[in-house]
């Protein structure tokens, strides 16, 4: 008679094939275990109505009407000439390093210098939520000195983000970001993922890019047309 | 004696109680269970994406979705800033100026996206087929805006990227396969 049939028949139960179970189970989930963040999304679309894509019969000689967020690395002035943006960004950073601040401008309404070392601390909530809010509040104050009727949303000028190439993804985002808070105080229907109901809201895009060749002359060229822009 | 005996009756039998030891396991099991996270390939772990306020969760049934990642700094560097991919096929690095074989790669791989994909046609009359795709791009905070920049103009074809990235032009609308339908990652602030 086996160990294991003696056990059963004194009414004791054989544990041992239940542990070499339950243990490669635990292994198993330790290995390939990953504890991430959990990512969420914000939601675009694309014009297909525009530029290259636009049918030529419903062309207009009219300037388009809309709201244009610029960012750009902060400190940086309106005056100067393009050659004279490429040494002050030169001295700003060194190729492939951060700009780690950021001037946001809505029209003619006051600056914001945005701080992005703070957005980046990951373990820090309290100090992003704040550098969050005050991007927001001074979105949600611009924006609304530009609102035009009481229509539907997507009635409304579109909002085209601006921001210099050599900018953090970071910056542009944020920007977005608040725009979309925005419109959720003012939209009548709450966004609940479907794409298709994208084409009732306001339009909020990023212009496409100003140039092809990074070189430090065209990055000037690039921030000269930025600040300078109505 | 009796109550002792029934309490370490097995110690002094010389078998060793396995009950703890059983309860414990259980229990780190049933914790793995429910807080671990099988990641797919898709969503690599070094990438940061940016903190936002309005980052939501979307049902989003009926539409197929691809991921995009793209590489802020990484560690040891590789993959290098700036780079694109498109799992599971391997990254494709973008960070030298003037260099567009990420895009034109990229481009290949979502025509073969589009071509299988349902269509729908564009609600603004433009003639488009429009493939029931969200393209996911999945960019770290710390990417160069260029390179998000130069992979909406890839997405939405306006571009051709096997020509220095110059507009296409003349082209019937009908013909550019077009991916309008974008979810930028993102997360709450305070969830690391």
């Amino acid at each position: 008679m086996s160990h294991g049939d003696a056990d059963a028949a004194e009414g004791k139960l054989d544990l041992v094939p239940l542990i070499d179970t339950v243990m490669l189970l635990l292994l198993f989930f330790i290995m390939t275990s990953k504890f991430t963040t959990e990512e969420k999304a914000i939601s675009s679309l694309l014009p297909t109505d525009k530029g290259q894509l636009s049918n030529p019969q419903t062309k207009t000689v009219e300037e388009p009407k809309q709201v244009n967020i610029r960012i750009f690395p902060a400190g940086m002035e309106k005056g100067y000439q393009p050659s004279e943006y490429r040494d002050q960004l030169a001295k700003m950073r060194q190729p492939g390093q951060n700009i780690d601040f950021a001037d946001f401008y809505i029209g003619a309404n006051p600056l914001l210098k945005v701080d992005g070392k703070t957005l980046s601390r990951s373990r820090d909530a309290k100090a992003v939520s704040q550098a969050l809010d005050e991007v927001h509040g001074f979105v949600m104050k611009s924006l609304e000195t530009y609102e035009s009727g009481t229509g539907e949303r997507k009635d409304q000028h579109p909002v085209i983000i601006h921001c210099f190439s050599g900018m953090s993804w970071r910056f542009a985002l944020i920007a977005y970001d608040a725009v979309r808070a925005y419109e959720a105080t003012k939209a009548t229907f709450k966004f609940s993922g479907n794409p298709d109901e994208l084409a009732r809201m306001r339009e909020v895009t990023f212009a496409p890019p100003r140039i092809r060749n990074y070189s430090a002359n065209e990055l000037g060229n690039e921030l000269f047309e930025i600040i300078h822009m109505k | 004696m009796a109550k002792n005996k029934k309490l370490y009756g097995t110690m002094f039998d010389g078998a060793l109680d396995l009950v703890p030891l059983i309860d414990v396991v259980f229990l780190i099991l049933l914790f793995f269970i429910l807080c671990g996270r099988l990641t797919v390939d898709q969503r690599t772990e070094q990438i940061t994406v940016p903190p936002t306020r309005t980052a939501a969760k979307f049902d989003t049934k009926g539409w197929d979705r691809i991921v995009l990642n793209v590489y802020g700094s990484t560690q040891n560097g590789k993959p290098p800033r700036n780079t694109i991919a498109l799992p599971p096929r391997p990254p494709w690095v973008t960070s030298a100026i003037d260099d567009y074989t990420g895009y034109k790669k990229l481009r290949e791989a979502l025509n073969t996206v589009h071509d299988k994909a349902e269509k729908y046609d564009d609600p603004k009359g433009t003639g488009m087929k429009l493939p029931k795709v969200i393209v996911e791009i999945r960019a770290d905070a710390e990417t160069e805006y260029r390179v998000v920049q130069e992979v909406q103009q890839v997405l939405s074809d306006t571009i051709d990227p096997a020509n220095n990235m110059l507009p296409r032009q003349g082209l019937d609308p009908k013909s550019l396969k077009s991916f309008v339908n974008l979810d930028f990652t993102t997360r709450k602030p305070g969830e690391k």
